[in-house]
């Protein structure tokens, strides 16, 4: 391409360039793409974090394959990103359409069902480990109390801990998709309603037509976003689940998970390589998650 | 201050979107009930948040009695700071409030600090340094940028917890395990940042820049005085985000940090919280909590606007 800038001109114009492009490559390269190639490698690997690693194939693979704790990561990982990201989408929606207006009461519920967003999040987890005590002090067993019940070991039956670990999920995030639902109502045009009501369609039709089609990205997002977080969750299990210092799952692993389940390998007992494996198979699950992503996306678009 | 390409996400006007406000009395009524499960979902909000809040404020006493009140009956900042604990007498019914059960200099102040100055310094340093490549791969005819941009892409697919233990293999070659830099430097490159900005800048037209350059202004000058201001909006949503992810970063320091002067507010309460269970140290804890969210909590209420828009945003770009 014949440039109508001098060489030395264009030389130095474009020094400028990769200068001012250097501090994030140089940082996107030593904390990203070089630890990456490298925990690639180290899945590979026995390694203790002191004597070098040594490569042993696949080996750590397949370990995971017959490693039940691992199967059990991640079946409980499984129920609860269905669990969290299903409920956790129905109610955002539900919430936006409930609350979408201008008025300060509506305005006052976005703001409340916010909060947990904004609120530090090992205060929520410790909020929540001293709600669900095990004895009458707590606020849960105070209220199975009122209803005539005896005191449950909320946080030590494995049974419960999914279901609280999906609730306690669904409660700090709701409010986060209802601010995008409401965007996405926002941009949706009044005439398309207005239309709609001269022909004498009902409420509900309006909605099953007009609404949820249009909402369609914005609940791409939601969901998508919604599963990524989920299967990285290792805050609620670790702070509100562990059970003294070498116990990372809960009563039985059970809220053991692929995130946990990596700390516990990786910085419990020191096995760096088998960590590392574990890492990759969270990014595969990842990866194939994000191209879903842009692959709805652009078929949004193609539509 | 006018950010025009965001107003269009500002919440619309009292309208149906399936459940009417308008109309007969009967679609109103009709409208309440349908809203009715949503208030008693509020209730369930608001129960937590008023438990936590009640705890800061009761005595240890009154937080191991069964069953418990829901009106402190003896309100007390004991749980912040207690001045008739001593470490030599036991006191019966007074335990160390927050501020004092920590053995490092300024006690919690110290976590305060450290989460406060880890915050601020991220957020500025990773706009600054991601604004810089935005703006090259946005605006500058670079060989190789198509490339940079798509490998910067790809990354953002890459949960982070894959690079967990290389990273912390580094820390410890580099000798910086228990220190700021851990906390900062691996921190600053944030692809989705950069991402977010290039997309903004490209919808920027370039008379601006260009004009700047007629007139003889170096690039960096033109970053600065330019683009910088012309992203304004843009750098003031991703400034929310990091902050917020900022402050609550917990596995990270998890790893990297080892003493207690080094933690920040989430690693110091999970470490409190690991000592003490009882119901009687709830106080403390529950005040610790309370100190942490009150900064976020406080930047919400303040940029209130900014936050829903730059969230909306994106959502819908992203």
């Amino acid at each position: 391409m014949a440039s109508p800038i001098p060489l030395r001109g264009r030389l130095r114009r474009y020094g400028t360039s990769y200068a001012m492009l250097l501090p994030f490559l140089a940082l996107f390269a030593g904390f990203l793409l070089w630890p990456l190639a490298n925990s690639l490698y180290l899945s590979f690997t026995t390694f203790d974090g002191i004597n070098p690693a040594v490569f042993t194939g696949v080996d750590n693979f397949v370990q995971l394959a017959s490693d039940t704790r691992f199967r059990h990561a991640l079946g409980n990982t499984a129920l609860y990103v269905v669990g969290s990201v299903v409920l956790g989408t129905l109610l955002s929606l539900g919430l936006a359409l409930a609350f979408n207006g201008t008025s300060w009461p509506h305005r006052i519920m976005r703001t409340l069902f916010f909060l947990p967003s904004v609120t530090s999040s090992i205060a929520l987890m410790l909020m929540w480990k001293w709600v669900l005590y095990p004895s009458d002090v707590g606020l849960a067993n105070t209220i199975v109390d009122w209803f005539g019940g005896s005191a449950v070991a909320w946080l030590a039956t494995p049974g419960l801990t999914i279901p609280i670990l999906v609730l306690m999920s669904v409660w700090g995030g709701m409010g986060y998709g209802m601010v995008l639902y409401v965007a996405g109502l926002g941009s949706i045009p009044q005439e398309y309603y207005e239309a709609a009501k001269i022909d004498g369609a009902s409420t509900w039709r309006q909605f099953r037509h007009i609404t949820l089609p249009l909402l369609r990205p914005v609940t791409t997002y939601v969901v998508v976003t919604g599963l990524i977080g989920a299967f990285q969750v290792f805050e609620a299990v670790y702070i509100v689940f562990s059970q003294g210092a070498n116990t990372i799952g809960g009563v039985l692993d059970s809220g053991l998970m692929i995130v946990p389940y990596l700390y516990d390998q990786g910085f419990t007992h020191f096995r760096l390589g088998y960590a590392s494996a574990i890492a990759w198979v969270l990014f595969l699950v990842i990866f194939v998650l994000s191209l879903i992503n842009l692959r709805v996306g652009r078929a949004m678009k193609e539509l | 201050m006018a950010v025009a390409p965001m107003d269009t996400i500002a919440p619309v006007q009292q309208s149906p979107h399936g459940t009417p406000t308008g109309g007969s009395r009967r679609a109103r009524i009709n409208a309440h009930l349908l809203r009715l499960p949503f208030y008693l979902l509020a209730l369930t909000m608001i129960a937590p948040f008023y438990w936590l809040l009640i705890t800061v404020f009761k005595p240890p006493r009154e937080l191991a009695r069964t069953p418990p009140s829901f009106v402190p009956e003896s309100p007390t900042f004991a749980n912040f700071y207690d001045p008739e604990w001593s470490a030599q007498a036991v006191n019966p019914g007074h335990l160390q409030g927050i501020f004092q059960r920590y053995q490092v200099d300024l006690g919690f102040w110290r976590f305060m600090f450290n989460s406060i100055l880890i915050t601020t310094s991220i957020t500025v340093g990773s706009l600054l340094i991601c604004s810089l490549a935005a703006y090259v791969i946005a605006k500058h005819d670079i060989k190789g940028r198509r490339t940079i941009f798509l490998l910067i892409i790809a990354s953002m697919m890459v949960p982070w917890q894959t690079t967990l233990i290389p990273n912390y293999v580094i820390m410890r070659n580099l000798g910086w395990l228990d220190s700021y830099e851990a906390y900062i430097v691996p921190a600053l490159a944030k692809a989705f940042v950069l991402f977010f900005l290039v997309q903004f800048l490209q919808s920027i037209p370039n008379e601006l820049i260009q004009a700047a350059r007629v007139d003889g202004a170096g690039e960096w000058r033109i970053w600065w005085r330019i683009v910088l201001p012309l992203l304004r909006p843009a750098l003031a949503a991703m400034s929310i985000f990091i902050v917020l992810a900022e402050w609550n970063n917990f596995l990270w320091p998890l790893i990297i940090v080892q003493s207690d002067e080094m933690a920040n507010i989430p690693v110091a309460l999970a470490r409190l919280n690991s000592y003490f269970g009882g119901p009687d140290h709830q106080g403390a804890i529950m005040a610790g909590g309370l100190l942490a969210s009150v900064p976020t909590i406080a930047f919400f209420l303040i940029f209130q606007k900014y936050f829903t828009r730059g969230i909306a945003l994106s959502g819908i770009k992203g």
